[in-house]
């Protein structure tokens, strides 16, 4: 006989049951996005009154937000080594996924900020990795979403299910990565002068090559009505800067550009912060940034400050260079 | 029960993940895992950054411990975890790993407050009378004097920062002296080569106006704007003087205060304790200094000063001797518990 225990922790419900050569004997749930650490020990404590003999762990991966999810796994992963039995991890959209008969829908779990974590599926099998956006985005699918956000969440059948089948997935599914991201040490943030002009035309030149502005052309942007441009300096050397427009209301961002060597450290992040703090000063109504296709590695900077796609704009950047408009409201 | 219990402690309240295993007072396992390099980039602890690694690390670290202490976990009389003060993301994977453990193998779980913990680490390896006695407890993000009657039950504060943490003065000033985070060793070791009475920085609190409202309370927000603006006024500084003579006036005034409180309150024994009880120059000008006040001296090597599982293990463990309940089946975390609760 084999008895498993289920643990999920990645939506705000609590979830713990026993599954019995494939029927669920016990099930527990509490829905509480805070407490999952409080009443996980609880609920297991009570499962294993009636089912002492537990022969495998099976617990939900993720994706969902960060402390509840590794409550349930850290738990998991430690009652397992103290039987001496296996831990089997499963991707707990999958769990959700498992019970829709639809052949093409998306699978969501709220991942606050407003964004869901979300995976594609068609004809029963996930599409890709699980990733994160915002909801609107995800209606442009225009399929049917399932999960958390209309009460569809990881069901203890699945979860063992998926277990049994296997393979195990032995590290969380984060997709975001490590939120709070302070500012970087040693960098100063400040606004440009004519003087930054010469470094900047150099990181141009290098970041852009042939689509890079020409030193006229970084003149007349910087010195424009109604702009806001900042450098950031490492030890006296001009190694980023960003800049951005008014436009009677919307604000459009020009540019945010990293020295090669400084990228990767939080820097871009902070430029389109302070971007974004001199337009709400503006009173702006809304900003706006295209990404090149192709350059989809920024997108998740942009969408952790609410940027959302809104639309494509063909040839954009040159013949057959299309680039993505996003947008985030400032009201 | 043997009369000695057998048990084993999990931190996970910052960016350790560290498991201490321990018979009575014998220290048999202390197994650390950091994840401090992967914070030294952004000059401070990442909670996130922390959370996951403690999650990676937990299984390994807790399998060395057994193997070091060459015990199984069935042997164990209880487990023993931080269950604060400290980062709430941090210490949830450690209070739900415990649990795991504690519920997996049936025995008794102790929460233990992370502060008290580190005055505990104390009793290991030795049989002295533990209390009561007045502890100088230092690290990144408390500094304090406080009173312990009785460590378990009842640790009176008698004073303590009102501004920055003594680990956090030592990190922001590294930071403006250009030396790596963390700022305690980096400094330390700067410091090795300065002339601490080359530049003399002001001692915090320590006025007689002040002494009124703030005997023994530190303030070290007013120093690190001192080094601050000394470095902006001397520009050729020489920074192993500014980083000594820094550090003098941070263990100065940490000793002064101490050693009054020990003697206003009549209790002999002091007890050092904290990741900045690890400084070199706090150890040896203690020595110095109490043994001229006549005051005993307690404190802990520099390996059980930082964060680590001993500490834990060693205040379960007297929790377990004298007899106090455990927690209760649904321990929670709590980040900024107090002092006051020992045990939770």
């Amino acid at each position: 006989m084999s008895q498993v225990l289920v643990i999920d922790t990645s939506t705000s419900k609590t979830s713990v049951g026993v599954v019995v050569n494939g029927e669920v004997k016990f099930e527990r749930s509490q829905i509480d996005p805070l407490s999952h650490a409080q009443v996980l020990p609880e609920f297991v404590s009570e499962a294993l009154e009636k089912f002492p003999e537990i022969d495998l762990v099976a617990v939900g991966m993720g994706p969902g937000p960060f402390t509840g999810l590794r409550a349930g796994i850290s738990f998991a992963q430690s009652f397992a080594i103290a039987r001496g039995i296996k831990v089997v991890g499963v991707c707990s959209l999958d769990a959700i996924a498992r019970s829709r008969r639809e052949n093409s829908f998306i699978a969501v779990i709220d991942a606050r900020r407003k964004e869901y974590f979300y995976a594609k599926y068609e004809n029963g099998n996930r599409i890709g990795e699980p990733d994160v956006r915002q909801l609107i985005e995800l209606n442009r699918f225009e399929i049917p979403i399932v999960g958390d956000l209309n009460g569809d969440y990881p069901e203890i059948k699945n979860i063992a299910a998926l277990a049994k089948a296997g393979p195990s997935i032995d590290s969380p599914i984060y997709v975001r990565r490590p939120d709070a991201y302070p500012a970087p040490v040693g960098i100063k943030f400040r606004a440009l002068t004519q003087l930054d002009l010469v470094p900047i035309f150099s990181i141009e030149k290098e970041s852009y090559g042939v689509e890079a502005w020409t030193m006229a052309q970084l003149k007349e942007e910087s010195a424009g009505k109604d702009r806001f441009y900042v450098v950031a300096e490492n030890a006296g050397a001009v190694i980023g800067y960003a800049g951005v427009v008014n436009l009677s209301g919307i604000a459009d961002v020009l540019t945010v550009t990293v020295r090669a060597d400084h990228r990767r450290k939080g820097i871009a992040r902070e430029l389109l912060r302070r971007l974004i703090d001199w337009t709400r000063t503006q009173k702006c109504e809304a900003i706006m940034l295209e990404v090149k296709v192709g350059n989809e590695e920024a997108m998740p900077l942009y969408r952790s400050f609410g940027f959302v796609e809104i639309s494509r704009r063909k040839d954009y950047y040159g013949p057959g260079k299309t680039a993505i408009v996003m947008r985030k409201e400032l009201k | 029960m043997r009369s000695e219990p057998l048990v084993l402690g999990i931190e996970t309240s910052c960016d350790e993940t560290a498991i201490g295993i321990v018979r009575g007072r014998t220290l048999l396992a202390n197994v650390i895992s950091s994840s401090v390099e992967e914070h030294a980039r952004f000059g401070g602890v990442v909670p996130e950054i922390a959370s996951r690694a403690h999650l990676e690390a937990m299984p390994g670290v807790l399998k060395q411990a057994l193997i070091d202490a060459k015990i199984s976990l069935n042997d164990l009389d209880a487990i023993a975890v931080t269950a604060g003060p400290g980062l709430i993301g941090a210490l949830v994977v450690g209070t739900s790993s415990a649990q795991g453990l504690a519920i997996g193998l049936g025995k008794p779980l102790y929460g233990v407050n992370h502060l008290s913990a580190h005055i505990a680490v104390d009793s290991l390896n030795s049989d002295h009378k533990l209390e009561p006695a007045i502890a100088l407890l230092v690290s990144g993000g408390h500094s304090s004097i406080l009173q312990v009657n009785n460590l378990t039950q009842d640790v009176k504060t008698l004073g303590s920062t009102i501004d920055d943490a003594a680990g956090e003065a030592f990190d922001k000033v590294a930071r403006i002296l250009d030396l790596p985070f963390p700022g305690g060793p980096s400094i330390d070791s700067a410091a090795q080569s300065g002339n601490e009475k080359a530049i003399e920085f002001p001692r915090g609190l320590t006025l007689a106006k002040d002494l009124i409202d703030h005997k023994f309370d530190f303030s070290f927000s007013g120093l690190k704007t001192a080094v601050a603006r000394y470095l902006q006024k001397v520009p050729n500084y020489a920074r192993a003087d500014v980083a000594a003579s820094f550090q003098e006036a941070v263990v100065d005034v940490l000793l002064l205060k101490t050693i009054a409180a020990a003697k206003e309150s009549g209790i002999e024994s002091v007890i050092i304790a904290g990741g900045v009880a690890a400084n070199s120059r706090l150890r040896e000008l203690a020595q110095v200094r109490f043994e001229a006040a006549k005051l005993q001296l307690r404190i802990p090597p520099r390996s059980l000063c930082t964060d680590n599982g001993a500490m834990v293990a060693a205040l379960g463990s007297l929790a377990v001797t004298r007899g106090i309940a455990p927690s209760a089946g649904g321990l929670s975390a709590d980040s900024a518990s107090g002092i006051t609760r020992p045990i939770f």
